[in-house]
């Protein structure tokens, strides 16, 4: 059974680059909840709590798995749709020469994976949270994966953009 | 009945390895190492091996772009040998007694993957002057 028969080739792509893009919001927002917690974590509040508090105010050492499995989950989708990128999207940037989009992509793809290496260490720390040696290079991983998916993210919507949406 | 027990087991796994000080040694030597493989990767081209995805072919090593066969890729095999040459060299750091491991410095964790980024932008520096 052949898939295409269903589905335009141009359909099959654009569902898996959905797939990377809900992925990567998922991947996000678990992020950034955990490094506003692990920032500007919630002491006491008095009277009801605003939806600042709320936010940063989220059990932050149990979304450590979670950001393990959608980071990997979002990795691979990603290198999935490369290959197309690579031939269909690339070249055509090339072409029109956008050297400095063509840059952040390049950037991108390098920052995904030193993230990638960075799990087990980010899942060690945050499953030992109660531990204080661990607590500045727990904020400094956490920070650091969010920033790093942030700029992922921006990357991956600009690229986008550039090219045009199921093009 | 069955699936408390598959709970409990996969529960008392996972803490298992939150608590295992090889296994602590492995994640900490793993995000060190593995940033700096990835750095020398890009910057001596050691992919395990080059894809061309034109013609969905696979070859190990680096190997150059061939007529007719499309772009090579090269980031799958960078980051097949940071992850395999970086877990051999963890393992067998997680290996050696606590006394020693212990004096891993924590902040190399992520002091290494901030000091990354500049050079990152230095090594992608044909893209940003790009003509």
């Amino acid at each position: 059974m052949d898939i295409f028969n269903y589905i335009s080739v141009n359909t099959f792509w654009t569902i898996w680059l959905l797939v990377h893009l809900l992925l990567a919001v998922g991947l996000l927002g678990a992020l950034t909840h955990q490094a506003v917690a692990v920032m500007m974590p919630v002491r006491q509040v008095a009277g009801a709590p605003g939806f600042v508090t709320r936010f940063r105010g989220v059990p932050a050492a149990g979304y450590a798995t979670a950001v393990c499995i959608m980071w990997i989950l979002t990795f691979i989708a990603g290198s999935y749709i490369y290959t197309k990128y690579r031939i269909y999207v690339r070249i055509p940037i090339e072409q029109a020469g956008h050297w400095k989009a063509q840059g952040f992509f390049d950037f991108k793809e390098h920052v995904a994976s030193i993230g990638l290496v960075l799990l087990p260490v980010y899942w060690y720390f945050w499953k030992n949270a109660q531990n204080p040696e661990y607590d500045t290079a727990r904020k400094a991983v956490t920070v650091y994966l969010a920033v790093a998916c942030w700029f992922l993210f921006i990357v991956g919507h600009v690229l986008n953009n550039v090219r045009g949406f199921g093009s | 009945m069955s699936t408390s027990t598959a709970s409990t087991r996969t529960k008392s796994a996972t803490s298992s390895w939150a608590t295992s000080a090889r296994f602590k040694t492995f994640a900490i030597t793993f995000a060190i190492t593995g940033t700096v493989i990835y750095l020398l990767c890009l910057q001596f081209n050691w992919p395990l091996f080059t894809f061309h995805p034109a013609v969905s072919r696979f070859e190990w090593g680096w190997g150059p772009s061939r007529s007719g066969e499309g772009p090579a890729m090269y980031w799958y095999g960078w980051t097949a040998t940071t992850i395999i040459a970086g877990a051999i060299v963890s393992f067998l750091v997680s290996l050696l007694p606590e006394s020693m491991t212990k004096k891993i410095p924590l902040i190399l964790v992520w002091l290494l993957p901030i000091l990354a980024i500049p050079y990152l932008i230095y090594d992608l520096r044909s893209w940003w002057f790009h003509p």
